[in-house]
Protein backbone atom coordinates (compact mmCIF):
# COMPACT_ATOMS: atom_id res chain seq x y z
CA UNK A 1 0.00 0.00 0.00
CA UNK A 2 1.30 3.46 -0.93
CA UNK A 3 -0.15 6.85 0.09
CA UNK A 4 0.85 10.46 -0.45
CA UNK A 5 -0.79 12.60 2.23
CA UNK A 6 -0.98 16.20 3.45
CA UNK A 7 -1.95 15.50 7.09
CA UNK A 8 0.48 14.22 9.78
CA UNK A 9 1.48 10.54 9.61
CA UNK A 10 -0.12 8.42 12.34
CA UNK A 11 2.72 5.98 12.89
CA UNK A 12 0.96 3.98 15.63
CA UNK A 13 -2.08 3.36 13.42
CA UNK A 14 0.09 2.32 10.46
CA UNK A 15 2.03 -0.07 12.68
CA UNK A 16 -1.17 -1.69 14.01
CA UNK A 17 -2.44 -2.09 10.44
CA UNK A 18 0.63 -4.15 9.56
CA UNK A 19 -0.36 -6.94 11.97
CA UNK A 20 -0.99 -10.30 10.35
CA UNK A 21 -0.82 -13.76 11.89
CA UNK A 22 1.67 -15.14 9.35
CA UNK A 23 4.24 -12.39 10.00
CA UNK A 24 7.12 -13.10 12.37
CA UNK A 25 8.85 -9.77 11.85
CA UNK A 26 7.99 -6.14 11.22
CA UNK A 27 10.69 -3.69 10.16
CA UNK A 28 9.68 -0.02 10.32
CA UNK A 29 11.58 2.93 8.93
CA UNK A 30 10.58 6.49 9.78
CA UNK A 31 12.18 9.43 8.00
CA UNK A 32 12.15 12.44 10.37
CA UNK A 33 12.64 16.11 9.66
CA UNK A 34 15.81 17.17 11.52
CA UNK A 35 16.78 20.63 12.68
CA UNK A 36 20.09 20.87 10.82
CA UNK A 37 21.66 20.02 7.45
CA UNK A 38 25.19 20.56 6.21
CA UNK A 39 26.15 22.28 9.47
CA UNK A 40 23.34 24.85 9.27
CA UNK A 41 20.17 25.00 11.35
CA UNK A 42 16.92 24.08 9.57
CA UNK A 43 13.61 25.60 10.69
CA UNK A 44 11.21 23.87 8.29
CA UNK A 45 10.95 21.79 5.12
CA UNK A 46 8.52 22.34 2.25
CA UNK A 47 7.72 19.12 0.41
CA UNK A 48 6.41 19.45 -3.15
CA UNK A 49 5.26 16.44 -5.19
CA UNK A 50 4.18 15.72 -8.73
CA UNK A 51 1.28 13.95 -7.09
CA UNK A 52 -0.21 11.89 -9.97
CA UNK A 53 3.18 10.52 -10.91
CA UNK A 54 4.46 10.08 -7.34
CA UNK A 55 1.42 7.97 -6.47
CA UNK A 56 1.80 5.93 -9.63
CA UNK A 57 5.52 5.35 -9.05
CA UNK A 58 4.96 4.63 -5.35
CA UNK A 59 2.24 2.06 -6.03
CA UNK A 60 4.36 0.41 -8.73
CA UNK A 61 7.33 0.32 -6.36
CA UNK A 62 5.42 -1.34 -3.50
CA UNK A 63 3.91 -3.84 -5.92
CA UNK A 64 7.34 -4.68 -7.40
CA UNK A 65 8.94 -5.17 -3.98
CA UNK A 66 6.07 -7.40 -2.83
CA UNK A 67 6.53 -9.43 -6.01
CA UNK A 68 10.32 -9.71 -5.59
CA UNK A 69 10.01 -10.65 -1.91
CA UNK A 70 7.12 -13.13 -1.88
CA UNK A 71 5.25 -13.16 1.43
CA UNK A 72 6.35 -9.65 2.43
CA UNK A 73 3.65 -7.00 2.99
CA UNK A 74 4.77 -3.41 2.45
CA UNK A 75 3.19 -0.09 3.43
CA UNK A 76 4.71 3.26 2.50
CA UNK A 77 3.28 6.67 3.33
CA UNK A 78 4.89 9.96 2.27
CA UNK A 79 3.97 13.43 3.49
CA UNK A 80 3.84 16.57 1.42
CA UNK A 81 3.39 20.23 2.38
CA UNK A 82 5.08 22.15 5.23
CA UNK A 83 6.87 20.15 7.93
CA UNK A 84 8.82 21.21 10.99
CA UNK A 85 11.68 19.36 12.76
CA UNK A 86 10.51 16.27 14.60
CA UNK A 87 7.72 15.41 12.19
CA UNK A 88 7.60 12.13 10.26
CA UNK A 89 8.13 12.77 6.52
CA UNK A 90 7.98 9.16 5.35
CA UNK A 91 6.93 5.89 6.95
CA UNK A 92 7.85 2.44 5.60
CA UNK A 93 6.76 -0.87 7.12
CA UNK A 94 7.67 -4.34 5.87
CA UNK A 95 6.08 -7.37 7.55
CA UNK A 96 7.35 -10.85 6.77
CA UNK A 97 7.59 -14.38 8.09
CA UNK A 98 11.33 -13.86 8.70
CA UNK A 99 13.39 -10.80 9.55
CA UNK A 100 15.84 -11.03 6.63
CA UNK A 101 13.23 -10.33 3.98
CA UNK A 102 11.57 -7.64 6.10
CA UNK A 103 14.85 -5.75 6.54
CA UNK A 104 15.80 -6.06 2.89
CA UNK A 105 12.39 -5.18 1.47
CA UNK A 106 12.04 -2.20 3.82
CA UNK A 107 15.49 -0.89 2.96
CA UNK A 108 14.79 -1.27 -0.74
CA UNK A 109 11.51 0.66 -0.51
CA UNK A 110 13.02 3.73 1.18
CA UNK A 111 16.03 3.77 -1.15
CA UNK A 112 13.80 3.59 -4.23
CA UNK A 113 11.42 6.22 -2.82
CA UNK A 114 14.37 8.57 -2.50
CA UNK A 115 15.68 7.64 -5.92
CA UNK A 116 12.63 7.80 -8.12
CA UNK A 117 9.56 9.44 -6.57
CA UNK A 118 9.07 12.94 -8.02
CA UNK A 119 9.11 14.66 -4.63
CA UNK A 120 11.26 17.67 -3.81
CA UNK A 121 12.02 19.52 -0.60
CA UNK A 122 12.99 23.08 0.10
CA UNK A 123 15.04 23.76 3.21
CA UNK A 124 14.50 26.92 5.21
CA UNK A 125 17.47 28.26 7.14
CA UNK A 126 17.12 31.20 9.58
CA UNK A 127 18.25 34.46 8.00
CA UNK A 128 19.08 32.86 4.60
CA UNK A 129 17.30 32.20 1.33
CA UNK A 130 15.66 28.75 1.23
CA UNK A 131 17.37 26.05 -0.85
CA UNK A 132 16.00 23.18 -2.98
CA UNK A 133 17.75 20.03 -1.76
CA UNK A 134 19.94 18.15 -4.28
CA UNK A 135 19.51 20.89 -6.87
CA UNK A 136 22.74 22.74 -6.18
CA UNK A 137 26.16 21.91 -4.77
CA UNK A 138 25.40 24.35 -1.99
CA UNK A 139 23.88 21.82 0.41
CA UNK A 140 24.37 18.37 -1.14
CA UNK A 141 27.01 17.07 -3.55
CA UNK A 142 25.27 16.40 -6.86
CA UNK A 143 26.01 12.91 -8.16
CA UNK A 144 26.61 12.83 -11.91
CA UNK A 145 27.22 9.78 -14.09
CA UNK A 146 30.33 11.49 -15.45
CA UNK A 147 31.80 11.67 -11.94
CA UNK A 148 30.97 8.02 -11.27
CA UNK A 149 33.14 6.81 -14.15
CA UNK A 150 35.73 9.59 -14.02
CA UNK A 151 38.68 7.35 -13.08
CA UNK A 152 37.94 4.98 -15.95
CA UNK A 153 37.07 7.64 -18.53
CA UNK A 154 40.42 9.31 -17.88
CA UNK A 155 42.19 6.26 -19.35
CA UNK A 156 43.39 7.33 -22.80
CA UNK A 157 42.01 4.06 -24.24
CA UNK A 158 38.53 4.94 -22.97
CA UNK A 159 38.11 8.71 -22.92
CA UNK A 160 34.82 10.61 -22.96
CA UNK A 161 33.86 9.07 -26.31
CA UNK A 162 34.50 5.54 -25.05
CA UNK A 163 32.56 6.22 -21.88
CA UNK A 164 29.62 7.48 -23.95
CA UNK A 165 29.85 4.30 -26.02
CA UNK A 166 29.65 2.21 -22.84
CA UNK A 167 26.67 4.26 -21.62
CA UNK A 168 24.93 3.49 -24.92
CA UNK A 169 25.78 -0.23 -24.79
CA UNK A 170 23.27 -2.99 -24.16
CA UNK A 171 24.68 -6.22 -22.72
CA UNK A 172 22.92 -9.51 -21.99
CA UNK A 173 24.35 -11.71 -19.24
CA UNK A 174 23.09 -15.27 -19.35
CA UNK A 175 23.57 -16.97 -15.99
CA UNK A 176 24.00 -15.10 -12.69
CA UNK A 177 26.23 -17.62 -10.98
CA UNK A 178 29.92 -17.61 -10.15
CA UNK A 179 30.83 -16.12 -13.52
CA UNK A 180 27.83 -13.86 -14.09
CA UNK A 181 27.99 -12.15 -10.68
CA UNK A 182 31.50 -10.69 -10.96
CA UNK A 183 31.03 -10.00 -14.68
CA UNK A 184 27.83 -8.05 -14.02
CA UNK A 185 29.34 -6.22 -11.04
CA UNK A 186 32.19 -4.86 -13.12
CA UNK A 187 30.11 -4.12 -16.21
CA UNK A 188 27.83 -2.06 -13.96
CA UNK A 189 30.89 -0.35 -12.54
CA UNK A 190 32.19 0.30 -16.04
CA UNK A 191 29.01 2.23 -16.79
CA UNK A 192 27.41 -0.11 -19.34
CA UNK A 193 24.11 1.71 -19.84
CA UNK A 194 21.80 -1.26 -20.07
CA UNK A 195 22.38 -4.64 -18.42
CA UNK A 196 19.89 -7.45 -19.04
CA UNK A 197 20.18 -10.34 -16.57
CA UNK A 198 18.79 -13.75 -17.48
CA UNK A 199 18.61 -16.54 -14.91
CA UNK A 200 15.63 -18.66 -13.95
CA UNK A 201 17.13 -20.13 -10.80
CA UNK A 202 17.02 -19.12 -7.13
CA UNK A 203 19.88 -18.36 -4.76
CA UNK A 204 21.08 -21.36 -2.75
CA UNK A 205 23.21 -21.28 0.37
CA UNK A 206 26.01 -23.19 -1.37
CA UNK A 207 26.17 -20.44 -4.05
CA UNK A 208 27.28 -17.73 -1.66
CA UNK A 209 30.99 -18.63 -1.48
CA UNK A 210 31.48 -17.55 -5.10
CA UNK A 211 28.37 -15.70 -6.30
CA UNK A 212 29.41 -12.33 -4.99
CA UNK A 213 26.22 -10.36 -5.69
CA UNK A 214 24.26 -12.36 -3.12
CA UNK A 215 24.27 -12.45 0.64
CA UNK A 216 22.75 -14.88 3.12
CA UNK A 217 19.45 -12.98 3.15
CA UNK A 218 19.04 -13.61 -0.59
CA UNK A 219 18.77 -17.40 -0.24
CA UNK A 220 15.52 -18.52 -1.87
CA UNK A 221 15.19 -15.31 -3.92
CA UNK A 222 15.30 -15.16 -7.70
CA UNK A 223 18.89 -14.67 -8.82
CA UNK A 224 18.07 -12.22 -11.62
CA UNK A 225 15.99 -10.02 -9.30
CA UNK A 226 18.45 -10.07 -6.39
CA UNK A 227 21.39 -9.41 -8.69
CA UNK A 228 19.56 -6.43 -10.21
CA UNK A 229 19.04 -4.94 -6.75
CA UNK A 230 22.74 -5.23 -5.94
CA UNK A 231 23.78 -3.76 -9.29
CA UNK A 232 21.42 -0.78 -9.08
CA UNK A 233 22.85 -0.03 -5.66
CA UNK A 234 26.35 -0.20 -7.13
CA UNK A 235 25.66 2.15 -10.03
CA UNK A 236 22.48 4.23 -9.89
CA UNK A 237 23.14 5.67 -13.36
CA UNK A 238 22.45 2.51 -15.35
CA UNK A 239 19.35 0.49 -16.27
CA UNK A 240 19.26 -3.10 -15.05
CA UNK A 241 16.59 -5.45 -16.41
CA UNK A 242 16.16 -8.71 -14.51
CA UNK A 243 14.55 -11.63 -16.35
CA UNK A 244 13.83 -14.65 -14.16
CA UNK A 245 13.71 -17.17 -17.02
CA UNK A 246 15.85 -19.84 -18.61
CA UNK A 247 17.33 -19.64 -22.08
CA UNK A 248 15.82 -22.00 -24.63
CA UNK A 249 15.41 -22.43 -28.38
CA UNK A 250 12.10 -20.53 -28.16
CA UNK A 251 13.47 -17.30 -26.67
CA UNK A 252 17.14 -17.15 -27.60
CA UNK A 253 16.74 -15.04 -30.75
CA UNK A 254 14.66 -12.18 -29.34
CA UNK A 255 16.86 -12.16 -26.23
CA UNK A 256 20.13 -11.62 -28.12
CA UNK A 257 18.76 -9.26 -30.77
CA UNK A 258 20.12 -5.73 -30.53
CA UNK A 259 22.72 -6.51 -27.85
CA UNK A 260 26.18 -4.97 -28.05
CA UNK A 261 27.68 -8.12 -26.49
CA UNK A 262 26.32 -11.30 -24.93
CA UNK A 263 28.07 -13.00 -21.98
CA UNK A 264 27.71 -16.74 -21.60
CA UNK A 265 28.08 -17.35 -17.87
CA UNK A 266 26.17 -20.63 -17.80
CA UNK A 267 27.30 -24.03 -16.61
CA UNK A 268 25.85 -26.41 -19.18
CA UNK A 269 26.56 -27.34 -22.76
CA UNK A 270 22.99 -27.18 -24.02
CA UNK A 271 22.81 -23.44 -23.28
CA UNK A 272 26.39 -22.88 -24.41
CA UNK A 273 25.79 -24.36 -27.86
CA UNK A 274 22.42 -22.64 -28.22
CA UNK A 275 23.91 -19.23 -27.41
CA UNK A 276 26.95 -19.77 -29.57
CA UNK A 277 24.90 -20.79 -32.60
CA UNK A 278 22.34 -17.98 -32.19
CA UNK A 279 24.97 -15.26 -31.62
CA UNK A 280 27.04 -16.48 -34.52
CA UNK A 281 24.00 -16.44 -36.84
CA UNK A 282 22.95 -12.98 -35.64
CA UNK A 283 26.50 -11.60 -35.72
CA UNK A 284 26.39 -10.64 -32.02
CA UNK A 285 29.73 -10.84 -30.18
CA UNK A 286 29.77 -13.57 -27.53
CA UNK A 287 32.14 -13.77 -24.56
CA UNK A 288 32.07 -17.28 -23.19
CA UNK A 289 33.68 -18.73 -20.09
CA UNK A 290 33.59 -22.08 -18.34
CA UNK A 291 35.20 -23.25 -15.14
CA UNK A 292 35.99 -26.65 -13.72
CA UNK A 293 37.46 -26.85 -10.24
CA UNK A 294 40.67 -24.73 -10.41
CA UNK A 295 40.70 -24.21 -14.16
CA UNK A 296 38.83 -22.16 -16.69
CA UNK A 297 38.48 -21.41 -20.38
CA UNK A 298 37.72 -18.02 -21.93
CA UNK A 299 36.70 -17.57 -25.55
CA UNK A 300 35.45 -14.52 -27.46
CA UNK A 301 33.49 -15.19 -30.64
CA UNK A 302 32.61 -12.41 -33.01
CA UNK A 303 32.26 -11.88 -36.75
CA UNK A 304 35.71 -11.79 -38.32
CA UNK A 305 37.33 -12.70 -34.99
CA UNK A 306 38.81 -16.13 -35.53
CA UNK A 307 37.25 -19.56 -35.53
CA UNK A 308 33.87 -20.55 -34.13
CA UNK A 309 33.33 -23.10 -31.39
CA UNK A 310 33.23 -25.90 -33.98
CA UNK A 311 36.46 -24.69 -35.62
CA UNK A 312 38.10 -25.90 -32.37
CA UNK A 313 36.97 -29.39 -33.23
CA UNK A 314 34.12 -29.40 -30.71
CA UNK A 315 31.39 -31.78 -31.73
CA UNK A 316 28.85 -34.02 -30.12
CA UNK A 317 25.39 -33.50 -28.70
CA UNK A 318 24.91 -31.45 -25.54
CA UNK A 319 24.17 -34.66 -23.65
CA UNK A 320 27.47 -36.22 -24.74
CA UNK A 321 29.37 -33.06 -23.90
CA UNK A 322 27.65 -32.82 -20.54
CA UNK A 323 29.17 -36.11 -19.49
CA UNK A 324 32.61 -34.86 -20.42
CA UNK A 325 32.75 -31.65 -18.48
CA UNK A 326 29.63 -30.33 -16.80
CA UNK A 327 30.16 -27.91 -13.94
CA UNK A 328 26.74 -27.98 -12.30
CA UNK A 329 27.12 -29.33 -8.78
CA UNK A 330 30.85 -29.95 -9.31
CA UNK A 331 33.52 -28.71 -6.90
CA UNK A 332 34.68 -25.21 -7.80
CA UNK A 333 37.36 -22.85 -6.52
CA UNK A 334 35.67 -19.48 -5.88
CA UNK A 335 38.45 -17.26 -7.21
CA UNK A 336 38.56 -19.31 -10.44
CA UNK A 337 35.03 -18.26 -11.43
CA UNK A 338 35.81 -14.77 -10.12
CA UNK A 339 38.85 -14.35 -12.33
CA UNK A 340 37.09 -15.78 -15.39
CA UNK A 341 34.00 -13.61 -14.82
CA UNK A 342 36.18 -10.52 -14.58
CA UNK A 343 37.99 -11.49 -17.77
CA UNK A 344 34.57 -11.71 -19.43
CA UNK A 345 33.73 -8.21 -18.23
CA UNK A 346 37.10 -6.93 -19.42
CA UNK A 347 36.72 -8.49 -22.87
CA UNK A 348 33.14 -7.23 -23.17
CA UNK A 349 34.21 -3.66 -22.36
CA UNK A 350 37.04 -3.79 -24.93
CA UNK A 351 34.61 -5.23 -27.46
CA UNK A 352 32.19 -2.31 -26.88
CA UNK A 353 35.10 0.14 -27.13
CA UNK A 354 36.08 -1.58 -30.40
CA UNK A 355 39.68 -1.89 -29.28
CA UNK A 356 41.93 -3.50 -31.90
CA UNK A 357 42.11 -7.32 -32.02
CA UNK A 358 45.71 -7.25 -30.75
CA UNK A 359 44.43 -5.95 -27.40
CA UNK A 360 41.76 -8.57 -27.03
CA UNK A 361 41.30 -12.29 -26.61
CA UNK A 362 39.69 -12.42 -30.05
CA UNK A 363 40.64 -15.41 -32.20
CA UNK A 364 42.17 -17.18 -29.21
CA UNK A 365 41.23 -19.58 -26.47
CA UNK A 366 42.65 -18.73 -23.05
CA UNK A 367 43.23 -21.52 -20.56
CA UNK A 368 43.67 -20.47 -16.96
CA UNK A 369 44.85 -22.65 -14.15
CA UNK A 370 44.50 -21.01 -10.77
CA UNK A 371 46.19 -23.92 -8.98
CA UNK A 372 49.29 -23.60 -11.13
CA UNK A 373 48.85 -19.83 -11.60
CA UNK A 374 49.26 -20.14 -15.35
CA UNK A 375 47.59 -18.71 -18.44
CA UNK A 376 47.93 -20.45 -21.80
CA UNK A 377 46.83 -18.77 -25.00
CA UNK A 378 45.94 -21.01 -27.95
CA UNK A 379 45.29 -19.46 -31.35
CA UNK A 380 41.81 -20.24 -32.65
CA UNK A 381 41.91 -19.70 -36.42
CA UNK A 382 38.90 -20.10 -38.68
CA UNK A 383 39.09 -23.55 -40.26
CA UNK A 384 38.34 -23.66 -43.96
CA UNK A 385 36.78 -27.12 -43.56
CA UNK A 386 34.71 -26.35 -40.44
CA UNK A 387 31.33 -27.94 -41.10
CA UNK A 388 29.48 -25.28 -39.06
CA UNK A 389 31.12 -22.26 -40.69
CA UNK A 390 30.32 -23.82 -44.07
CA UNK A 391 26.61 -24.15 -43.24
CA UNK A 392 25.74 -22.22 -40.08
CA UNK A 393 22.05 -22.88 -40.49
CA UNK A 394 22.67 -26.54 -39.70
CA UNK A 395 24.67 -26.62 -36.49
CA UNK A 396 23.31 -30.00 -35.48
CA UNK A 397 24.71 -31.63 -38.58
CA UNK A 398 28.10 -30.28 -37.70
CA UNK A 399 27.92 -31.73 -34.25
CA UNK A 400 26.78 -35.08 -35.45
CA UNK A 401 29.58 -35.51 -38.00
CA UNK A 402 32.24 -36.12 -35.37
CA UNK A 403 30.92 -36.78 -31.88
CA UNK A 404 32.88 -35.05 -29.17
CA UNK A 405 32.81 -38.41 -27.41
CA UNK A 406 35.67 -39.47 -29.69
CA UNK A 407 37.81 -36.70 -28.19
CA UNK A 408 37.74 -38.39 -24.83
CA UNK A 409 39.31 -41.64 -23.76
CA UNK A 410 38.14 -43.17 -20.53
CA UNK A 411 40.49 -45.35 -18.53
CA UNK A 412 38.39 -48.33 -19.60
CA UNK A 413 38.65 -47.41 -23.29
CA UNK A 414 42.39 -46.87 -22.98
CA UNK A 415 42.80 -50.33 -21.57
CA UNK A 416 40.86 -51.78 -24.51
CA UNK A 417 42.23 -49.56 -27.28
CA UNK A 418 45.74 -50.96 -27.36
CA UNK A 419 49.00 -49.06 -27.26
CA UNK A 420 48.83 -45.32 -26.66
CA UNK A 421 51.36 -42.74 -25.69
CA UNK A 422 50.30 -40.73 -22.66
CA UNK A 423 51.54 -37.17 -22.28
CA UNK A 424 50.98 -35.60 -18.89
CA UNK A 425 50.28 -31.88 -18.85
CA UNK A 426 51.10 -30.67 -15.38
CA UNK A 427 52.97 -27.87 -13.74
CA UNK A 428 56.08 -28.57 -11.76
CA UNK A 429 54.19 -28.08 -8.50
CA UNK A 430 51.54 -30.59 -9.56
CA UNK A 431 54.12 -33.14 -10.68
CA UNK A 432 55.92 -32.89 -7.35
CA UNK A 433 52.68 -33.01 -5.39
CA UNK A 434 51.32 -36.07 -7.15
CA UNK A 435 54.54 -37.79 -8.20
CA UNK A 436 53.67 -37.72 -11.91
CA UNK A 437 57.27 -36.92 -12.83
CA UNK A 438 58.52 -40.25 -11.48
CA UNK A 439 58.77 -43.53 -13.42
CA UNK A 440 60.01 -41.72 -16.53
CA UNK A 441 56.57 -40.57 -17.70
CA UNK A 442 56.32 -37.86 -20.33
CA UNK A 443 55.50 -34.67 -18.52
CA UNK A 444 55.06 -31.26 -20.10
CA UNK A 445 54.24 -27.94 -18.60
CA UNK A 446 50.81 -27.01 -20.05
CA UNK A 447 52.22 -23.75 -21.38
CA UNK A 448 54.78 -25.58 -23.58
CA UNK A 449 52.31 -25.84 -26.45
CA UNK A 450 55.06 -26.02 -29.11
CA UNK A 451 56.86 -28.94 -27.43
CA UNK A 452 53.60 -30.81 -26.91
CA UNK A 453 52.68 -30.27 -30.56
CA UNK A 454 56.06 -31.67 -31.69
CA UNK A 455 55.78 -34.67 -29.35
CA UNK A 456 52.33 -35.48 -30.75
CA UNK A 457 53.52 -35.12 -34.34
CA UNK A 458 56.53 -37.36 -33.66
CA UNK A 459 54.58 -40.12 -31.93
CA UNK A 460 54.00 -43.31 -33.95
CA UNK A 461 51.19 -44.20 -31.52
CA UNK A 462 47.93 -42.37 -30.83
CA UNK A 463 48.46 -39.80 -28.07
CA UNK A 464 46.35 -39.30 -24.96
CA UNK A 465 46.79 -35.97 -23.20
CA UNK A 466 46.23 -36.15 -19.46
CA UNK A 467 45.94 -33.21 -17.08
CA UNK A 468 44.60 -32.94 -13.53
CA UNK A 469 40.94 -32.39 -14.44
CA UNK A 470 40.68 -32.86 -18.20
CA UNK A 471 40.20 -29.17 -19.06
CA UNK A 472 43.64 -28.26 -20.41
CA UNK A 473 44.03 -31.60 -22.11
CA UNK A 474 40.67 -31.37 -23.90
CA UNK A 475 41.27 -27.81 -25.10
CA UNK A 476 44.75 -28.70 -26.37
CA UNK A 477 43.53 -31.89 -27.98
CA UNK A 478 40.86 -29.92 -29.82
CA UNK A 479 43.39 -27.34 -30.95
CA UNK A 480 45.77 -30.04 -32.19
CA UNK A 481 42.93 -31.81 -34.02
CA UNK A 482 42.01 -28.53 -35.64
CA UNK A 483 45.63 -28.38 -36.81
CA UNK A 484 45.31 -31.76 -38.46
CA UNK A 485 46.29 -34.27 -35.76
CA UNK A 486 43.34 -36.69 -35.69
CA UNK A 487 44.95 -39.23 -33.34
CA UNK A 488 45.04 -37.13 -30.22
CA UNK A 489 42.70 -37.69 -27.28
CA UNK A 490 42.06 -36.37 -23.79
CA UNK A 491 41.91 -38.50 -20.67
CA UNK A 492 38.34 -38.39 -19.41
CA UNK A 493 38.00 -37.20 -15.84
CA UNK A 494 41.65 -36.19 -15.73
CA UNK A 495 44.46 -37.55 -13.58
CA UNK A 496 42.69 -36.53 -10.38
CA UNK A 497 39.96 -39.07 -11.12
CA UNK A 498 42.13 -42.05 -10.15
CA UNK A 499 45.40 -43.80 -10.94
CA UNK A 500 46.49 -44.47 -14.50
CA UNK A 501 46.33 -48.19 -15.19
CA UNK A 502 49.71 -49.59 -16.11
CA UNK A 503 48.84 -51.35 -19.42
CA UNK A 504 48.13 -48.05 -21.17
CA UNK A 505 51.36 -46.45 -20.16
CA UNK A 506 54.26 -46.50 -22.58
CA UNK B 1 8.21 24.51 -42.85
CA UNK B 2 9.26 22.10 -40.09
CA UNK B 3 6.61 20.10 -38.26
CA UNK B 4 5.58 21.44 -34.88
CA UNK B 5 3.85 19.86 -31.92
CA UNK B 6 1.93 21.32 -29.03
CA UNK B 7 2.86 20.05 -25.57
CA UNK B 8 1.57 20.60 -22.05
CA UNK B 9 4.46 21.23 -19.68
CA UNK B 10 4.44 21.11 -15.89
CA UNK B 11 7.20 22.63 -13.81
CA UNK B 12 8.06 21.66 -10.25
CA UNK B 13 10.31 22.93 -7.46
CA UNK B 14 13.27 25.04 -8.61
CA UNK B 15 12.16 24.96 -12.25
CA UNK B 16 8.67 26.15 -11.32
CA UNK B 17 10.18 29.08 -9.47
CA UNK B 18 12.53 29.97 -12.31
CA UNK B 19 9.87 29.59 -15.02
CA UNK B 20 7.42 31.59 -12.93
CA UNK B 21 4.55 29.18 -13.63
CA UNK B 22 3.44 25.60 -12.96
CA UNK B 23 1.82 24.91 -16.31
CA UNK B 24 2.81 25.95 -19.80
CA UNK B 25 1.52 25.08 -23.22
CA UNK B 26 4.18 25.31 -25.93
CA UNK B 27 4.17 24.77 -29.67
CA UNK B 28 7.65 23.71 -30.67
CA UNK B 29 9.82 22.24 -33.41
CA UNK B 30 11.82 20.37 -30.76
CA UNK B 31 11.46 16.62 -31.20
CA UNK B 32 12.74 15.37 -27.82
CA UNK B 33 12.40 16.35 -24.13
CA UNK B 34 16.12 17.17 -23.92
CA UNK B 35 15.90 19.31 -27.06
CA UNK B 36 12.92 21.22 -25.73
CA UNK B 37 14.60 21.81 -22.37
CA UNK B 38 17.55 23.46 -24.12
CA UNK B 39 15.12 25.79 -25.89
CA UNK B 40 13.33 26.65 -22.64
CA UNK B 41 16.59 27.34 -20.79
CA UNK B 42 17.09 30.33 -23.06
CA UNK B 43 13.46 31.46 -23.31
CA UNK B 44 12.48 30.95 -19.65
CA UNK B 45 15.71 31.57 -17.78
CA UNK B 46 16.13 27.98 -16.50
CA UNK B 47 19.60 27.50 -15.03
CA UNK B 48 19.66 23.83 -14.04
CA UNK B 49 22.25 21.94 -16.14
CA UNK B 50 20.47 19.39 -18.39
CA UNK B 51 22.64 16.51 -17.13
CA UNK B 52 20.94 16.79 -13.73
CA UNK B 53 17.44 16.34 -15.17
CA UNK B 54 15.29 13.35 -15.91
CA UNK B 55 12.14 13.48 -18.00
CA UNK B 56 8.60 12.19 -17.74
CA UNK B 57 6.14 12.01 -20.61
CA UNK B 58 2.53 11.32 -19.64
CA UNK B 59 3.61 10.64 -16.05
CA UNK B 60 6.20 8.00 -17.02
CA UNK B 61 9.99 8.34 -16.86
CA UNK B 62 11.52 8.35 -20.37
CA UNK B 63 15.04 8.88 -21.78
CA UNK B 64 15.80 12.44 -22.90
CA UNK B 65 15.94 11.44 -26.55
CA UNK B 66 12.41 9.96 -26.68
CA UNK B 67 10.43 11.30 -29.67
CA UNK B 68 7.69 13.72 -28.60
CA UNK B 69 4.16 13.49 -30.00
CA UNK B 70 1.55 16.18 -30.32
CA UNK B 71 -0.45 16.51 -27.11
CA UNK B 72 2.14 14.84 -24.83
CA UNK B 73 2.25 15.93 -21.19
CA UNK B 74 5.90 16.65 -20.43
CA UNK B 75 7.59 17.17 -17.08
CA UNK B 76 11.21 18.10 -16.43
CA UNK B 77 12.22 16.41 -13.19
CA UNK B 78 14.93 18.11 -11.12
CA UNK B 79 16.97 15.86 -8.77
CA UNK B 80 14.40 14.39 -6.39
CA UNK B 81 14.67 14.60 -2.60
CA UNK B 82 11.88 12.54 -1.09
CA UNK B 83 12.16 10.87 2.29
Amino acid sequence: MFRLIEEPIDAAALREAMRRPEAGALVVFEGWVRNHHGGRPVTRLEYEAFAEMAVREGEALVEAVERDFPGVAVTCVHRCGDLVPGEVAVWVGAASAHRDDAFRAGRLVIEEVKRRLPIWKKEHHPGEAPVWVNCSEENTPVRRAADYCERQASLPEVGAAGQARLAGANVLIVGLGGLGCPAALYLAGAGVGRLALLDGSRVEYSNLHRQVLFEAGDVGGEKAVRAALALRARNPHITVEPMAADLGPGNVRPLITGRSVVLDCTDNFATRLLLHDACSEAGVPLVQAAVHRWEGVLQVFQPGGGGCLYCTGLAGSPAELEGAGNCAGAPVFGPAVGVLGLLQASEAVKCILERPATERAAAATLLLDLLATSITRIARPRRSDCPYCAAPARPKTARETEPEATLWRSRQELAEAGAHRVLILATRAEREQFGWHRDGRDCFDPTEVGSIRRAVAASPLPVVLACPHGIRSAALARALRADGEPRVYALQGGLADGPLVSPVEP
Amino acid sequence: MKATRTLQIRFFALLREQAGCSDLSVTTEATTPAGLYRELMASHGLTMPPELLTYAVNETYVPGDTPLRDGDRLTFIPPVAGG
